[in-house]
This record gives C-alpha cells, structure tokens and sequence, in this order.
C-alpha cells in the first residue's frame, strides 16, 4: 500500500480539478505534470480510492480513464475523432507525412474551411457546416479537453491526440461486422 | 602512361573546379564549354587563352575524357571513384558484389590448399596475395556501403519538402530490401559467408602447421597468419558495419511503414464511416472522458466498485459503555472559595482596579476557565456594583495583552464597602 502524503501533494487540487473535468496533463502543463511524474504513485493511489482511473500514458501525459461518457461528451469526442481523420487523410493526400503533419502544423481558419468544405457529408452529420464552427464546436473543445493548445495562427494538437490514432488502429473489419450483425 | 604526380598536381591544382564539375554532372555527361565556364567562375581573372591551356590539361591528362562517339565529356571512372572516396558521397553497391568477391575466396582458398598440398611455394605465395587483395577489396566495400547508407539516411531525414512520404523513402527501403537483408541472411551465423570462412581458415591453419612441421619459410607462415587474421577480422568488419548500417535504416522503415498503416486505417475508417454513418462507426471506439456531471454521481462501474470496496472495509464498531470502576476520580476545580475573592476584591476596591486585572493579580496560578469562573461571579454579583468604562484600555494577563473596556468597581461601592 502506497504511504499517501497529502502535504507533499500541493498540487492535488489543481491536478484533480483539471482531471475530472476530461482535461488530459501534457508535458505543456508543466507544474502539474512535473508533479504528478514524480509522485505519481501517490496520486495514482488516491485517485483509484476515489474511484477514478489516473492512466499515465509514456507518450507524455495523464488523464482518467472512463468506460462510457455522458451522451453529449459522446458525440464532441466522436467529432474530434472524425477531424482528426480527416486531418490524418488531408495530409497524406498533400503527400506530407501524416503524423508529423499532424504535430507540426498549425491548423488555422483557412485550413478548417477546406476540411469542411472536402468533406461536407461527414461534418453534416455533425451538424458542422463551416470553418468556424469547427473551430468553434471541435479544436476549441480539444483545447478544453488538453487534446490542443492554441497558438496565435491557430491550434496545435498534443500528445493525447495519440489516443485516437490507437482508437483509429483499433477499427477493424471484424469488429465492425459484429456490430452490423447485432442491428 | 601519364605519371602519377602529374596527376595529383593536377587535381589539387583544379580540385574545385573537378569538385563542382562532380557535384553537378555527377552521373551525366557536359560539354567542353561547361568546363570552361566553372573554371572561368572559379578564376575570374583568367584570361580566356588560360582557360583554354588548363581545359586542355584536364583533358591531355585523362581527367576528364570524351563520351564514345560524341563530343560531350565525362569524369574519368576511376577519378571519379576517388573524388567520391575523398568526398565520402558514395552510392550503395550490391550485395551481388560482396558475395561474388567471397565466393573467389573460397575457391582462390582450394587453390592455395591444393598448391600447398603440392608443395608448390611459389603458387602458394601466389594465392595468399590474390587473397589478400580480395579481402582488402571486401573490406573496403563494407565501409563504402555503410557510407553510403549514411549518406541515404541522412538525406531522407532532412529532406522536409513536401515530397511524398513514399519517394522521400524510397532510397532507405531499396537499400534495406536489396543490401541489407541480403547481407544479414548471408553474414549470419549460420549464412554461406561463416561456412566459407571457416573453411578457408581451416585449410590456411593446415598450412601454417605443414609449414611448421617442416621448420621452413618464416615469411609464408607470417603471410598466412596475417591472411588468415585479416580473414577473420573482415568477417568482424561486415558484421559490424551491416548492424550499424541497420540500426541506422531500421527507425526510418518503421517509421515509414507506420505512416503508411495510419494512412491506410484513416482512410478505411473514413470510408467506413460514408458508408455507415459517424456515430455507428465510432461510437464502439472513440476514446471516453470523464465530465464534471459524473463527478458528482455513481454512474460509472469503477464508482460503485469503490463505493463497494469502503463498505466491505467497513467493521461495526460495539460502542463500550465506560465501566463503573474506570471512571477518574473526580477532581475538585481549583477554585478559591468565593466568599475570600469577594472580600479580598471589596479590600482593593480603593484602587479601582479592573476585575480582569485583579483576578489575575491575586491568582496568577489559575487556569483560564476558572478564572473566568470567578470573573463570571463577580460581574453577576448583585451586592457589588461594578460599572463598564468609557474608553478602551489595554490589560495585559500572563504576558498578553488585550485592549478592552475593563469592568470595574464604582467608586461609589468602594466607600460602600469600606463602611461595612
């Protein structure tokens, strides 16, 4: 059993405030995550007592696991999953190499109008017609969520990002399959 | 034939130009009149006469020769070779290469076995100096060929144009797929190139001993030692160099091939999704957040685990009821008797002190809730008339000090009491 220090832990209501909210520490938060690199085990402990699931990801930042979200948190993360696709498959066609792309560049407005407009029946679904509501109603959200930061031409997206490409690698024909049996 | 040094003179004379001129048309050929123009670049105060003599140099001396049938040029071969040695920007050659060279050696190494059996000294000398060259040729091949898969690495790594993935890496995946898996497979253990060693080292350890046995020719046994260690030193190099030349290939391929798996997926998944529709396709794995209203509510599993895990820890605790024979004696406060403080405090009512300041004169030894005990008394004590003052003064208690508005005895009580 881990000794939890709570004096040692000064940052615990920062760190806990930001994480139940869905926001991901990156290494960008540096006070916060400095901390919880190093006591990580402490902070670990406490939050499972508290029936949280603090994941350290070793590509650089922690978040609290979650088995199902609230419809609404459903349907923001299914649009960034969609953008960023969509992004992954834009760059690829540009010929860059998607997932440095992906890092590096700078999404701006003008880059959020081509996306919305090349694929005008996806965003539709989500009831996202133009640049600046993707802006509005995506990256400024995975901002909120620690997946982007904004810079002064537009976003970057961080580390986290990573979940949804392992979220990508994880469809599969197989699985879906399945899931059309069942309809 | 034309003397060596005259060349070398040459070369440094006109390295730079010879450098662009290999830097520019490195595999092409170019006219006469390019040669003067880099020449008439690189000197500009040349008279064009000069320019003509120094062209003319170059080519009298074979540095740079014409194409068959044409009146282009070309940079000699093997001036070539050397500039790309000096310049170390070699190009990768083929494993074909390596192996043709180590297939000679075994069968230059039959020879040599056969000859020494024949006790012919002159052939054998003949064939460890064929041998040696070879070696010193696979040698240099190794490291000509990790120098050029340097070379390889480093420009698909800089290049951050916006060349496609797949062109950028071409280079890397080439050299991989034909120089090294090939080389791996063959410089393995149990590859051709250990078989051959091992058998020329064997037939090349029988020599040096039949040398031995018959106590001649010191300089063939150190030629065959020195052979024979060079032998197994080239294994060592090729070993060597091919695992660093892979290491070096081996993050970019991955890299590549990862790339090209993300792509792939992003597209299947987006076609997946035109056809099916966002929310079917996504809904089984997007990754999930935790939001603020779940903070406050046991919605999720691992909240009820929890809740769960406390109530098992949780022990009913019996409530013991003190025993009759536990219980401490009872302690009198140290009160003084009130009776004694009252006199006492009507005795030094002349002073018109302050109760606080009384109390705390005369019993300095209280405890704070007994002496307030007794404040508490005195205040309500209806035979004593005591008065609030006007204005604020400071009471200092046991090395405190407090600013209040004392009660104090009225003057008037004062002489009341001193009549009694």
């Amino acid at each position: 059993m881990t000794n939890i220090n709570l004096t040692d832990l000064s940052e615990l209501q920062a760190i806990n405030k930001k994480l139940v909210s869905g926001y991901h520490i990156s290494e960008q938060d540096t006070t916060l995550w400095q901390q919880l690199d190093q006591k990580i085990d402490a902070y670990q402990a406490l939050f499972t007592a508290l029936g949280h699931d603090l994941i350290h990801d070793a590509r650089g930042f922690y978040y609290l696991g979650s088995d199902e979200s609230t419809p609404n948190m459903g349907k923001i993360s299914r649009a960034i999953a969609l953008t960023i696709y969509i992004l992954i498959e834009h760059y690829a066609n540009q010929g860059k190499d998607p997932l440095r792309a992906l890092f590096d560049n700078i999404a701006d407005l003008e880059l959020m109008q081509t996306l919305v407009q090349m694929n005008k029946h996806l965003f539709d679904q989500l009831e996202i017609f133009s640049g600046s509501e993707l802006r509005k109603d995506v990256y400024l959200r995975m901002v909120r969520l620690g997946l982007a930061k904004e810079v002064e031409q537009g976003f970057v997206l961080l580390a986290p990002v990573y979940r949804y490409i392992d979220a990508l690698m994880e469809v599969n024909d197989n699985n879906f399959d399945e899931l059309e049996e069942e309809v | 034939m034309i003397p060596a040094k005259k060349v070398l003179n040459t070369l440094t004379e006109h390295w730079s130009v010879i450098e662009l001129l290999f830097k520019r048309f490195k595999m092409t050929d170019f006219s006469i009149k390019d040669v003067q123009n880099i020449i008439k670049n690189k000197n500009p105060h040349w008279k064009s006469d000069k320019i003509f003599k120094e062209t003319n140099k170059l080519l009298n001396q074979e540095i740079i020769i014409p194409l068959a049938k044409s009146s282009q040029l070309e940079i000699n071969r093997a001036i070539a070779d050397f500039i790309s040695f000096l310049l170390q920007e070699e190009d990768l050659g083929i494993a074909a290469e390596i192996t043709v060279l180590v297939t000679d050696l075994e069968r230059l190494g039959n020879r040599l076995a056969q000859s020494g059996e024949d006790g012919d000294f002159t052939e054998l000398r003949r064939f460890s100096r064929i041998m040696d060259e070879r070696v010193r040729k696979i040698v240099k091949l190794f490291s000509h060929n990790e120098n050029a898969i340097f070379n390889i690495v480093e420009q698909a790594k800089s290049d951050t144009s916006h060349v496609s993935l797949q062109k950028r890496y071409k280079a890397v995946i080439e050299a991989f797929d034909e120089y090294i898996e090939p080389m791996l497979e063959m410089v393995d253990i149990r590859g051709d190139f250990h078989r051959c060693f091992n058998r020329i080292e064997v037939q090349i350890s029988a020599q040096i001993e039949h040398i031995e046995l018959f106590g001649r020719g010191s300089i063939d046994k150190r030629m065959l030692e020195q052979l024979r260690t060079r032998i197994l030193d080239m294994h060592l190099v090729g070993r060597e160099s091919l695992r660093k030349s892979a290491d070096m290939l081996m993050p970019l391929r991955e890299e590549l091939r990862r790339n090209n798996l993300i792509t792939r997926q992003a597209s299947k998944v987006l076609g997946l999704i035109r056809k099916n529709g966002v929310d079917r396709t996504l809904s089984a794995v997007q990754p999930e957040f935790v939001s603020d209203i779940q903070r406050f509510s046991l919605g999720q599993q691992r909240h009820m685990v929890a809740y769960m895990a406390s109530l098992v820890e949780f022990e009913h605790d019996e409530y013991e009821l003190p025993d009759q024979t536990d219980v401490p004696a009872y302690q009198s406060p140290n009160i003084p008797d009130y009776n004694n403080v009252r006199t006492t405090f009507a005795k030094t009512g002349q002073k018109r002190t302050a109760i606080l300041g009384f109390l705390s004169e005369q019993y300095p030894d209280l405890e704070a809730d007994e002496m307030l005990f007794l404040y508490q008394k005195l205040i309500n004590d209806t035979d004593l008339e005591l008065q609030q003052d006007e204005q604020r003064t400071s009471v200092s208690i046991s090395g405190q000090t407090f600013k209040l508005y004392p009660f104090n005895a009225a003057n008037k009580q004062e002489q009341k009491n001193d009549k009694h």
